[in-house]
């Protein structure tokens, strides 16, 4: 009920002549009536002091990207051989990400560059796009193969691409803070290579 | 506009429930922060989230003083009982404490936290389903949702939660948090990440389906001649 003072008293007054529109405003606002006794609300003593509880145990732990956590806890609880697979493709591709960060031209003398130049970021930027691109394709075809399918298998590559998503999510945020920082963007290429890879063996897994 | 009569009185006059109902009309904390430029927080609202983000415990208990009915409400709808609402809210917060380095006060602390509240929502209704794939069917007493409290309309509340599980996740989303929670569409594109457009047409969809769903088919009576 968005609309303003004088557009309800003119539909009111057209309500109150019109039988049928009466009726549907009738029935709109019926339904928000109803809905409004969605809202419930009953004591929890004992939720604040739990949650404060957990927040204390919380904040004296040591600090962990919780991307890490995340995706550290799925490598943990998956199947073993997709768990080895996903390992390995990471590492290899982490080493491609990095021959390929490292293959644009840099300054004579500086060694294990942490910072990228400003082409390199281009270059860099252009090729997430690319991913970016190819990953959205791949996605519209296996997402209805995820959505419609309840198999364990399909229920772990769901859990996957959930982490995957959160991590490339939370590395673009980062790298968009700073994106000259090589050792985030090769990151950053590695989840969008891991997440191309598990997109294609959804669809593998159709055939 | 249509003219189609619903099988429950839908067209009859149903008298409004006082009090909460008339809250989004009046400034909150929520629309005070929405109506101001996205890229800046209210005094007050910042002032929160610098004490959060400092780790003092009393700005976390301020911030579940302040929006935990909302949320604990907003949570029993997607997650079905009280105490899986609880769950969900106390997960928000240790999400809220985990992620206050990554919140740039883009949004208000409150549509953020129930960005994260739905999401957390969403991911113990993914986890729950993937323990049903796994397990052996529960016995159906086990099932049977939890009782709610006592309504003016008990048997339309019934049908329309029944109705409101067929909806799409974002048609849902946006129908409980505009006519069940009461927030604005301003608040609401900032929790869902959508235009303030989009909320509205959304919302319009989320109706109409309601509607047709909860509306017995035309031919019923003529079928009974």
């Amino acid at each position: 009920m968005d609309g303003t003072a004088e557009e309800w008293a003119a539909l009111e007054t057209h309500a109150s002549t019109c039988a049928a529109c009466g009726q549907e405003i009738r029935a709109w606002k019926n339904l928000s009536l109803v809905a409004a006794e969605l809202h419930e609300e009953w004591d929890s003593p004992t939720l604040w002091p739990r949650i404060e509880k957990a927040l204390t145990a919380q904040s004296t732990t040591p600090e962990s990207s919780w991307w890490q956590q995340a995706f550290g806890n799925w490598l943990l609880g998956s199947l073993r051989w997709q768990t080895v697979a996903a390992a390995i493709v990471l590492v290899a591709l982490t080493g491609s990400a990095i021959w390929f960060a490292s293959s644009s031209k840099k300054h004579d003398g500086l060694q294990n560059q942490a910072l990228l130049n400003d082409r390199t970021v281009n270059e860099v930027e252009r090729a997430e796009a690319a991913y970016e691109h190819a990953i959205d394709k791949l996605d519209a075809q296996a997402r209805p193969q995820l959505e419609n399918s309840s198999t364990p298998l399909m229920a772990n590559y769901r859990e996957k691409l959930l982490v995957l998503d959160s991590a490339i999510a939370d590395l673009k945020s980062q790298a968009g803070m700073n994106p000259a920082n090589g050792h985030l963007r090769r990151q950053l290429l590695a989840m969008y290579q891991e997440k191309q890879d598990t997109l294609e063996q959804i669809l593998e897994a159709k055939k | 506009m249509g003219s189609m009569r619903l099988a429950l009185p839908w067209g009859a006059r149903i008298s409004s429930q006082p009090g909460y109902r008339e809250k989004r009309v009046e400034p909150s904390e929520f629309t005070r922060a929405a109506s101001e430029p996205a890229d800046r927080l209210s005094s007050n609202d910042a002032a929160l989230a610098s004490a959060c983000r400092a780790g003092d415990p009393r700005a976390y208990e301020r911030l579940y003083h302040l929006h935990g009915s909302r949320m604990k409400s907003m949570a029993r709808n997607l997650l079905g009982t009280s105490s899986d609402a609880e769950d969900a809210v106390q997960e928000t917060f240790l999400k809220i404490q985990r992620g206050f380095a990554s919140f740039r006060g883009q949004s208000s602390l409150a549509t953020w936290s129930f960005r994260i509240l739905i999401n957390t929502c969403y991911d113990a209704r993914r986890s729950r389903m993937r323990k049903k794939e796994v397990a052996q069917e529960e016995p159906e007493e086990s099932r049977r949702p939890e009782p709610r409290a006592a309504s003016a309309h008990p048997s339309l509340r019934i049908a329309l939660e029944r109705a409101l599980a067929q909806l799409t996740r974002h048609q849902r989303d946006v129908f409980l948090l505009y006519e069940v929670e009461g927030f604005r569409h301003a608040e609401i594109a900032s929790m869902l990440e959508i235009s303030e457009t989009a909320s509205k047409n959304t919302l319009f969809q989320a109706k109409k389906n309601l509607r047709q769903m909860l509306e017995a088919p035309r031919s019923t009576a003529a079928e009974a001649r």
